[in-house]
């Protein structure tokens, strides 16, 4: 057991000192990478891993008699935890997501410290010592408080309530519920039941399992399945169509959208957001075909009301592309990243 | 003996009034030929030769024969829209969520006291029996009050209905004139019964009387929860019109109007809402009493009677995210851009909010469950591993609570190179959200399980395999629920939208057999301690609070955002809103009304609880027991 908490305190002393590193700049926050793909459980894997090493040193600590104050972890940990997801975590997190972060934290430290009688009278002692000031020292501190509170107070109030001149926080949808129905070319769509009228089998008949079995292989290097090669000359049906839908997405769209779908053309840093990134699982993957061919033919201009404020600067590509061209180049979008539209089956 | 036959007689007669009134709706409903009404069909055949309009159901693609008017097609005006110097929706929002407030409240109660009374009747331990009874009393008096403020509000919300939206109710009356009687007589079949059954209390307190009783609060919550599925068929007609043609002309078909694509799954959402809810309150009263309790027997008394409904509460709060995500699939299947408006678009933003509201009850319900811990003898082995629960709660809640779309300044915006986070935007796919909340539930479960173990030591002699069979049950369900999440990235959507049923299955596995598991090895378990009721922190009780008011916030929202889903249309597709406020509030408007409501609530909910202790501080006082962990005598009796 000892052991084990040694070993514990051993990566919680590490990672404080990793972390520190981190704050002030001495170790570039990369050192130990977030890998892609990984990133998410990553995060909390490394926050687990504190939690324990935290815990091994808070023993052995004890054991040679230096315990840390059970108020003194509660708002240690607290800070750590705000400091971990500043720092550690590329690229930054925006405000308001840190802020919510931070109240969980702070929640869950509360919760912990509170859990029981012994733990809470333990936690809320040294509160109680500053407010008894029965010590020189925490009649002192007393009075600290006393002057600072107030100054803090005013100074969060004054800086709430000048004015700003930074740009407005943006509730941005990004994903906007669709019409019922679009017209395109004077045809009308209903985005409910339409089909992209190239995702067919050989038969020449819609089939999405078919178009699903030729995708490139989701993971590393997003290969091609063998036989699937639409840039082959004798490829025909679905992947002929993924082929020129292809021919059509690097005449058109990827200048903003990038060569590998991934929202990173050579336009793409002139617009703020960049461009969509359709490799990324919370794009295209989780849409229908039909939303798809909603937001390429009205483009930016055609978004809705609710799409405020319209931060988008795609073309209609209505006015410069076929219906037909539309579908194939949508075709190529979900072939390239290995994701299949969102039905409801 | 003859008293008793009386009593036995009269009690029958009660029961076979209540059986009568509950009928009675239906018998009225059934069209009679004496009375000279005719079935419109009967009637086509009489006017022969005249022309019989036929026309399509919007939903259910059935040809039906044109009996109604077309949706009036409103303009902005005192005709349509006759209002006062303030939002007319505004009015029409508080008057119509806290009449669902009291509504839900006096549904759900009886419920409970259906089977907590149960409970007490097949209870073998007498005093026991005794302590379940009383509390079911206590908890019918509380709804009682209650019941007389939510038909005076039912009357509010109409009369709103009838002064500033007079058009509209006349045309949703005119499609639902078939059925509005019932709920009329319903209404009246649910009060006359709840009148016996809360006055009958004493005089059936033994016996068969005693299951005369249990059997009228079986028919007073058929008739409650029939009343409410009438009433939810009015928002699923106006989410989901069925019945009615294009133009919103009724085709004769009442069952059609009724059985809309949402009802069923707003029937079960609102179900367990309405308990889950019921329970919070009822354990908020009871904190509520805990505090300002000047005995230790009323202490004791209210902390068991606010476990017992936290219980309860909790009970139907666990299934209710998978009821919500059925009712959401629905709405997918119904029209996919309400759905996408509800859960990635317009009001998606408040869903995030509803998700912190998810995580803030359970995580005061575990917290609540931790404190009761303290009052045991024994359960001092599990507060060392707290930590532990709360760190998989707290990231099982960071998960859950991360928006997809964030909230951001532009310079932000570029900072971050990109809409979404590359660490944070897989958060905030569903498929790791149905992970964390998942990871929060099952988290729940073991809290439950160690508070139901805290002062026992299993005697069984397989207790030894059966600590380890749950420590691994319970490790492998984390590690399925994880990495389900996490393979949920790799797979299509539609195929991802099917792994939440395991997650789901773990989930409810680790309740089910846990639960039966844990019961089996605790049966002649012996005891470290007896659970001194009582002597629970004051914290756990403002957990109990903190929990109620979560949930009523919650309701409101939800309210909020199911109404709001239909954007600028009273009977989505149908019938259109064409008065002023046509459009939806922004995120910070609509949490200040949802508030304003919330406080309104628990003033008024307050005054019911004061005037419920008036009646208390009449009854003369049982005996006490100051004995501490002894049975709990409540402070007032009936």
């Amino acid at each position: 057991m000892k052991a084990l908490m040694s070993l514990g305190a051993l990566v919680g002393v590490v990672g404080l000192l990793l972390l520190a590193g981190m704050i002030f700049d001495v170790i570039p926050s990369n050192t130990i990478r977030l890998v892609e793909g990984y990133m998410p459980m990553q995060m909390l894997f490394e926050v687990g891993c504190y939690v324990l090493g935290f815990t091994g040193l808070s023993y052995m600590l004890n054991a040679m008699g230096m315990g840390i104050p059970r108020f003194w972890q509660g708002i240690g940990f607290w800070i750590f935890f705000l400091l971990y997801i500043k720092y550690r975590v590329y690229p930054p997190i925006p405000f308001s997501v840190r802020a919510m972060y931070g109240t969980v934290g702070l929640v869950a430290v509360l919760m912990w410290v509170s859990a029981n009688e012994e733990d809470w009278k333990k936690f809320k002692q040294p509160i109680l010592n500053v407010l008894d000031a029965q010590t020189g020292f925490n009649k002192v501190l007393r009075y600290v408080y006393l002057v600072a509170l107030p100054i803090l107070t005013w100074g969060f109030s004054y800086n709430a309530m000048m004015p700003k001149s930074e740009e407005p926080i943006e509730l941005r949808t990004v994903h906007p519920a669709p019409p019922a129905s679009t017209k395109v070319h004077g045809k009308t769509y209903v985005l409910q039941t339409s089909l992209n009228p190239y995702r067919v089998n050989p038969e020449g008949k819609y089939d999405q399992e078919y178009s699903n079995s030729l995708i490139v292989e989701q993971g590393m290097g997003r290969l091609m399945k063998p036989n699937a090669n639409p840039w082959d000359e004798k490829a025909e049906g679905y992947l002929k169509y993924v082929r020129e839908g292809g021919e059509i997405f690097f005449q058109n769209c990827h200048f903003c959208h990038g060569d590998n779908l991934n929202g990173r053309g050579l336009h793409a840093f002139a617009f703020n957001p960049i461009p969509a990134n359709f490799t990324d699982p919370g794009t295209i993957a989780q849409l229908q075909e039909t939303f798809i061919f909603w937001r390429v033919a009205k483009g930016g201009i055609g978004l809705p009301n609710e799409g405020f404020p319209w931060a988008s600067v795609m073309p209609p590509w209505e006015q410069h592309l076929t219906v037909d061209e539309m579908w194939k180049v949508i075709l190529f979008e979900y072939w390239h990243t290995g994701y299949y539209p969102r039905t409801w089956d | 003996m003859g008293v008793v036959t009386r009593k036995k007689l009269f009690s029958i007669i009660a029961l076979g009034a209540m059986v009568v009134a509950l009928l009675l709706p239906i018998v009225m409903a059934l069209p009679s030929p004496a009375t000279g009404e005719e079935a419109p069909a009967a009637e086509g055949a009489q006017k022969e030769g005249e022309k019989v309009e036929k026309a399509r159901d919007v939903y259910y693609k059935t040809e039906g024969i044109v009996v109604g008017a077309p949706a009036p097609k409103t303009t902005d005006g005192p005709a349509d829209y006759p209002r006062y110097n303030f939002e007319s929706r505004v009015l029409l929002w508080f008057a119509n969520q806290q009449h669902l407030y009291y509504g839900s409240f006096v549904l759900a109660v009886p419920i409970f006291c259906m089977i907590i009374e149960f409970m007490g009747v097949v209870t073998k331990d007498k005093a026991l029996a005794k302590r379940y009874d009383q509390l079911a009393y206590d908890f019918i008096k509380i709804s009682l009050t209650a019941y007389s403020l939510t038909a005076i509000l039912g009357g509010i919300l109409i009369f709103t209905f009838l002064t500033l939206y007079p058009t509209f109710f006349s045309y949703l009356s005119s499609i639902f004139r078939p059925v509005m009687h019932i709920y009329a007589l319903m209404f009246v079949a649910e009060s006359g019964t709840l009148y016996i059954y809360y006055y009958g209390w004493d005089k059936m307190k033994e016996g068969f009387l005693k299951w005369i009783h249990l059997s009228m609060s079986v028919i007073l919550n058929v008739i409650g929860t029939l009343l409410m599925f009438l009433a939810n068929s009015w928002i699923g007609f106006m989410m989901s019109p069925a019945g009615v043609d294009e133009q919103g002309r009724y085709l004769g078909n009442i069952w059609h109007v009724i059985h809309t694509a949402l009802w069923n799954p707003l029937n079960l959402h609102r179900i367990l809402g309405n308990m889950a809810f019921g329970g919070g309150v009822v354990a908020a009263y009871a904190a509520y009493k805990f505090l300002a309790a000047k005995t230790d027997e009323e202490r004791a008394h209210y902390d068991w009677m606010g476990y017992i409904a936290m219980a309860l509460g909790v009970a139907f709060l666990i299934p209710l995210p998978f009821a919500g995500y059925w009712l959401m699939r629905e709405v997918y299947a119904y029209r996919q851009q309400m759905g996408i408006t509800l859960m990635g678009g317009l009001l998606a933003w408040l869903f995030i909010i509803q998700a912190t509201m998810i995580g803030i009850l359970f995580l005061s319900t575990n917290y609540y469950l931790w404190q009761a811990m303290g009052r045991m003898r024994g359960a001092e082995k599990y507060q060392r591993y707290i930590k532990y629960l709360v760190f998989l709660l707290a990231c099982g809640f960071m998960v859950f609570i991360t928006p997809h779309t964030m909230v951001m300044t532009p310079a932000e915006l570029k900072a971050m190179g990109g809409q979404q986070h590359p660490v944070l935007g897989n958060y905030g796919v569903m498929s790791a959200k149905n992970g964390g909340i998942n990871v929060i539930i099952t988290t729940t479960v073991l809290s439950f399980v160690w508070y139901m173990r805290g002062n026992k030591i299993s005697t069984v002699s397989w207790a030894r395999f059966g600590n380890i069979f749950m420590g691994v049950f319970f490790a492998c369900a984390y590690i399925n629920i994880i990495f389900l999440a996490i393979y949920g990235y790799y797979i299509p959507a539609n195929v991802r939208v099917g792994l939440s049923v395991p997650q789901v299955a773990t989930t409810l596995s680790c309740l089910f057999f846990m639960f039966t598991l844990n019961s089996m090895m605790m049966k002649g378990a012996k005891q470290l301690g007896p659970i001194e009721w009582g002597k629970i922190s004051a914290r756990s009780q403002y957990a109990l609070i903190m929990l109620a008011t979560a949930f009523t916030w919650m309701m409101g929202l939800m309210g909020y955002i199911r109404s709001s889903v239909r954007l600028f249309w009273h009977v989505n597709e149908i019938m259109r809103d064409n008065s002023p406020w046509a459009y939806t509030h922004t995120v910070g408007f609509a949490a200040n009304v949802i508030s304003a409501n919330v406080l309104f609530f628990w003033i008024s909910i307050l005054f019911v609880f004061w005037l419920g202790s008036l009646t208390a501080k009449k009854a003369p006082v049982e005996a006490k027991v100051g004995v501490p962990g002894a049975i709990p005598q409540p402070a007032g009796s009936h």
